[in-house]
């Protein structure tokens, strides 16, 4: 983990929840900028997990070993997933469904900055 | 309206999977990821810790993904299993709830239903209560 980079994801993926209600509110599916955005998103939080495997590969010991890994790997799908998820049917629900996603994706970086921490 | 595919006579009602039901399908499957990969890791590196609350959690997880997955279908059986598995969560997350505060002694770790989901912001409670309404909503009328 980089702190930086984790606030960065924090803040990116922030914005992705607010745009994703904005266009439910609007009563509109998420536009092409959205979703590119969405992906955008993901390719960061690619790039922060690799990032920290490649730091435990390289001898870093978080206290919950398992549970790390497990948030690492686990944070990479959602987004994915909730993209097929909203183009199946587009409409409104389709930016909730990209804001519930990216909402998750917030909050297991708050929680791995905090698993983020040498074992003994 | 998507009446696509849907190949039972549901005019009648609303299928599970579509307009707002899409979000509580990805809910859901979110919880079902976290519930299920939580149990996986405690299960496997420290089971003997605390046995009940593990092994409740790997059920919890097990409900969590029987319900995304009947909810995503949203056919007349798997509405009936979706009923059937929702209320089990609600019974679940009721119970565990109340036990976690009245019994600490008996969940020295936490599960996703501890303190109603307190680890998870109350969803947990939300979520069955949420999964309950929308089977009504989408219910077929009678005939």
């Amino acid at each position: 983990m980089i702190d930086a980079l984790a606030y960065g994801v924090i803040a990116l993926a922030g914005i992705a929840v607010i745009w994703g209600v904005v266009t439910a509110i609007a009563n509109k599916p998420p536009g092409k900028a959205q979703l590119l955005y969405a992906a955008g998103l993901e390719a960061v939080t690619v790039v922060q997990s690799i990032i920290a495997v490649a730091k435990i590969v390289g001898g870093f010991r978080p206290v919950e070993l398992a549970t790390t890994i497990g948030y690492l790997i686990g944070i990479m799908i959602l987004l994915p997933i909730a993209w097929f998820w909203a183009n199946v049917e587009r409409n409104r629900f389709s930016g909730i469904i990209l804001a519930v996603a990216a909402f998750a994706v917030l909050a297991m970086t708050l929680r791995l900055i905090m698993l983020w921490t040498p074992a003994g | 309206m998507t009446e696509a595919g849907s190949q039972l006579s549901e005019s009648t009602g609303r299928r599970t999977n579509t307009g707002a039901g899409r979000v509580l399908v990805a809910i859901y499957g979110i919880f079902a990821l976290a519930a299920t990969a939580r149990a996986s890791v405690q299960l496997i590196t420290r089971y003997e810790e605390a046995p009940l609350a593990y092994l409740l959690s790997a059920v919890a997880g097990l409900i969590y993904i029987v319900a995304t997955i009947t909810l995503a279908r949203g056919t007349r059986t798997s509405r009936r299993v979706a009923l059937v598995a929702i209320i089990i969560e609600l019974v679940g997350v009721v119970t565990v709830g109340t036990l976690s505060i009245v019994d600490p002694a008996a969940f020295p770790r936490a599960t996703v239903w501890s303190v109603y989901g307190i680890g998870y912001g109350f969803v947990p409670l939300l979520l069955p209560i949420l999964g309950l309404a929308w089977l009504w909503r989408t219910r077929p009328s009678a005939p």
